[in-house]
């Protein structure tokens, strides 16, 4: 069993590749707004599993946890708040100008980038290691407590934006 | 091709796939969405640069967990701020919203 694990590694990596490039396809592309976010969860279904197979198990947990999870649930929050009654913007015809612009701003970072990540040399080891959660925990505050306690900060911040924003709305509405 | 170039190019592909749908897409949440795509590259690469390579293991997946919470509250503030938007101009198509002040 030990020998064919290069070769399922790879087949798994195919596959995680399919769903990302596929969910990333329909997360642009499709039409109504809710199959886009599905798309999009397909999308972080197939970051988690590479994830895995990079032997971060816990970032894969936490990647279902925080964005499957609570991410996809506001977006369909705003989906269900804002697009029923005007509704269906991306059903309207869009220039073909403007598509191709589109398609080369996209296009051209990425293969820029993938292009000199392809020539520079890097250093890479063999296979990753499970770092246990006890050490991650620990790195947490140890030497990253600052950044810890500044994204605690930066939640609580954002939670009470968002409450103030939601608030200012509803008296006006009065 | 090593692994670690493997998985920086399914990242950039990410990246790619975001970048065209936040210019593509014609409301606000659309481009929520793709936002969030590109945020999934950006995880995506900064796990493999760290597992992948002699630099810290623990230290990338703790960044990328950062990451994964300021994901979280923009996505929270950007829902209030298409609230608001909608609000105020009873849609949320990015072309249409030019009007800036109260």
């Amino acid at each position: 069993m030990e020998q064919y694990y290069p070769l399922i590694a790879k087949i798994l990596f195919a596959l995680y590749c399919l769903v990302i490039l596929g969910g990333g396809l329909v997360a642009v592309l499709a039409r109504g707004l809710v199959r886009a976010m599905v798309g999009l969860v397909l999308t972080m279904f197939g970051v988690a599993g590479m994830y895995l197979l990079m032997a971060a198990p816990f970032i894969a947990l936490m990647q279902l946890l925080i964005y499957v999870g609570a991410v996809t649930i506001l977006i369909f929050f705003a989906i269900m708040l804002t697009s029923a009654p005007a509704g269906n913007e991306e059903r309207k015809p869009r220039l073909i100008r403007q598509g191709f612009l589109a398609f080369a701003a996209g296009i051209g970072p990425a293969v820029m980038l993938a292009l000199i990540c392809m020539k520079s040399p890097q250093v890479t080891t063999g296979l990753p290691k499970v770092v246990p959660i006890s050490v991650l925990g620990g790195q947490l505050v140890t030497n990253l407590v600052l950044a810890f306690e500044l994204i605690s900060v930066v939640l609580l911040i954002a939670m009470a934006g968002a409450v103030l924003l939601g608030w200012e709305r509803r008296k006006k509405a009065k | 091709m090593t692994p670690l170039v493997m998985f920086q190019l399914v990242a950039l592909g990410l990246l790619g796939l975001g970048l065209f749908g936040i210019l593509w897409r014609k409301s606000l949440v659309g481009m929520l969405i793709c936002v969030e795509l590109m945020l999934n590259g950006a995880g995506l690469s900064i796990v493999s640069a760290a597992m992948l390579t002699p630099a810290g293991d623990s230290f990338g997946q703790l960044i990328t967990l950062l990451v994964m919470g300021l994901a979280a509250a923009e996505a929270t503030l950007v829902l209030a701020i298409i609230l608001v938007v909608t609000k105020r101009f009873g849609h949320d198509e990015s072309q249409e919203i030019s009007e800036l002040g109260g």
